[in-house]
């Protein structure tokens, strides 16, 4: 069975059909890269998947649970952790506040022993550090463990909102253009980081890309978009010779 | 300059950083636990009133400057509590009893006013708090029964196992007893996966809700703690006062309160006490300052809330960090000394957010 199943999945803004009738399956292990172009509604399936968006019609189906109508915040309890196009990390917390974070939904919150600071909070409170620790040392982000984030480049912001989403324990990680705006070392690096998250911690990987030459060198299975439709679906190689995802990007005879 | 060698993790959950932070603030306690031999009646009064204005502030400033709530409605919990708590007194409820159960009111009409503005922020959600606030006005008003309305209602000393303190330094060492309390409940609330939720909903929903957090029942918590600290205020403050009218909560109280926590540095514990300093002392200033001053100035009728709306705004204008941010600047200044420059907390502009989700 699949981790990930996504079924005739669509949603009409007004008359747009930003998705339109989008299939496909993630297997676990894998990672799996949407491409398409701009426009073409990978976000907008990012979002459906996050239960930010009520999908107008289909199924999403996690490792045998139906989820196409959990609240949002349901869906890092099942196993899904996110990043975002444009970072949307906690400005006004350290890297480190903005990892505990990740803890969310393994915290037993219990309000009263939280404001006596009972040992149990604490005892729970450094198993989280713990956890935190074993992903700053995955991605190697020692040196800014204690910075805030108004203070980091973006480069480094990137990172620090891929580990977030790794301290989340997370089954499936959906990452939204992990290398838009880093230059080409620092796209290098994503590509090592993400084979690591595959590699080591047996992650599964959903993303949306443009950079071709990282899609290529992680891709396990490639799907390409254009207009809210599957164009093609494949390995990368596959996909890029493919004469219909061709003419969606570089436009060709009618 | 200090550097903390760091050797486990319980160093960044403790409360005090290092030695010098519990010698410092052990001494400010002694110093406060002093004060009633070394300060009169009058001054240990206007200094109750201080810690009873920095409980509320702390209140305020866990939903505003923690969780990004706006609320220009906070007197009416000053007054919710305030009213609940004579109420019980005056029908021969013990303080103990009562003073809690002050607090749970107000939490609950922070609930009736959270829950229905889940969905607001910003100036909306100022907005409809403060429109909360006429009501409850109105009710302290109509509901003679209960209040005393026009007439007002005479609030009885507080009685502890039947002891009652008279005495302006006893009831000096309850408002102590509660800030201290208050104030360390928020700080181990603000360390915990709670506090953190807070601050994660304050810095970008978004985010905060794929994290797992529910924000419906995290602002709600927000909304019902605030109000349950302010109604715990409240409640001494009508002991402090000794006299409920219900034009004592009205709108401008609200804004005072909101301008402790912008005053004193939004999203700090240490600003909701500046704060509640700040507001609390600027009228003695000032009326000692009138003493000095030419009669053609200090004979100026409202010059008290004339230099408070100046100070607010120099304050946004120059310090938006607040008092505790300036404080921080002065103290980075001598550590550094003599290599600070100005640029340190100079904030590289962010980023666009061009597809936020809001």
């Amino acid at each position: 069975m699949s981790l990930l199943s996504v079924e005739n999945l669509a949603i009409h803004f007004g008359g747009i059909k930003a998705v339109d009738q989008v299939s496909f399956a993630v297997e676990a292990g894998e990672v799996f890269t949407i491409i398409g172009p701009n426009g073409a509604g990978k976000t907008t399936i990012f979002n459906l998947i996050s239960r930010i968006y009520d999908p107008t019609e289909g199924r999403l189906i996690f490792d045998g649970v139906d989820f196409t109508t959990m609240p949002a915040h349901r869906i890092a309890g099942l196993g899904i952790a996110r990043t975002f196009q444009n970072i949307e990390l906690f400005e006004h917390a350290t890297v480190l506040q903005n990892l505990l974070v990740g803890r969310q939904p393994h915290a037993r919150v219990n309000l009263l022993s939280e404001i006596l600071f009972l040992p149990s909070v604490r005892r729970a409170e450094i198993a989280h550090r713990e956890k935190v620790e074993e992903i700053i040392d995955l991605l190697d982000l020692q040196a800014y463990r204690e910075q805030m984030i108004a203070n980091l480049p973006y480069g480094v912001r990137k990172v620090v909102e891929m580990a977030r989403a790794l301290c989340t324990e997370p089954k499936l990680l959906l990452l939204d253009e992990p290398s838009s705006g880093l230059n080409v070392e620092e796209t290098q690096d994503m590509s090592y980081w993400i084979e690591d998250i595959k590699r080591r911690l047996g992650v599964t990987v959903l993303m949306v890309e443009h950079d071709m030459g990282l899609v290529s060198s992680v891709s396990d299975r490639v799907l390409a978009l254009n207009y809210g439709r599957v164009l093609a679906q494949g390995s990368p190689e596959e996909v890029q010779r493919n004469p219909d995802v061709i003419k969606a990007y570089l436009g060709g005879e009618e | 300059m200090r550097f903390v060698f760091k050797t486990s993790y319980e160093q960044d959950i403790n409360l005090f950083r290092h030695g010098g932070d519990r010698f410092w603030y052990g001494l400010l306690l002694l110093a406060l636990a002093a004060a009633p031999l070394l300060l009169d009646t009058f001054y240990l009064g206007e200094l109750s009133f201080i810690l009873i204005y920095a409980i509320a502030a702390t209140g305020l400033m866990l939903l505003v400057g923690y969780t990004g709530l706006v609320s220009l409605g906070h007197a009416a919990f000053l007054g919710i509590g305030a009213y609940a708590n004579a109420y019980f007194i005056s029908q021969g409820m013990p303080f103990l009893v009562s003073f809690p159960l002050a607090g749970l009111i107000t939490a609950a009409a922070g609930l009736l006013i959270g829950v229905p503005t889940l969905r607001m922020s910003g100036i909306y959600l100022a907005i409809a708090t403060l429109a909360f606030a006429y009501i409850v006005e109105q009710v302290f008003i109509r509901w003679e029964s209960v209040t005393g309305g026009f007439r007002g209602l005479p609030v009885d000393a507080p009685d502890i196992f039947g002891y009652q303190l008279w005495e302006r330094w006893e009831f000096y060492y309850l408002c102590l007893v509660v800030l201290v309390a208050v104030i360390l409940g928020v700080a181990n609330l603000l360390r915990s996966p709670t506090g953190r939720a807070f601050v994660a909903i304050r810095d970008s929903e978004i985010s905060a809700q794929s994290m797992g957090i529910n924000l419906a029942r995290y602002k709600a918590m927000a909304f019902a703690l605030s109000a349950f600290i302010t109604g715990l205020a409240g409640a001494l403050y009508g002991h402090h006062i000794s006299y409920l009218a219900p034009d004592a909560f009205d709108i401008r109280l609200s804004i005072i309160l909101l301008l402790m926590v912008v005053v004193g540095g939004v999203g700090s514990l240490h600003g909701a006490v500046y704060g509640a300093i700040f507001a609390g002392a600027l009228p003695q200033v000032i009326a000692i300052l009138r003493d000095y001053l030419p009669p053609a100035i200090s004979q100026t009728p409202g010059l008290e809330p004339a230099l408070f709306g100046v100070i607010l705004v120099f304050f946004i204008l120059f310090e938006p960090f607040g008092i505790y941010g300036r404080w921080l600047k002065i103290k980075l200044y001598f550590q550094m000394f003599p290599l600070y420059k100005k640029a340190t907390f100079k904030r590289q502009k962010s980023y666009l957010k061009t597809e936020r989700l809001r």
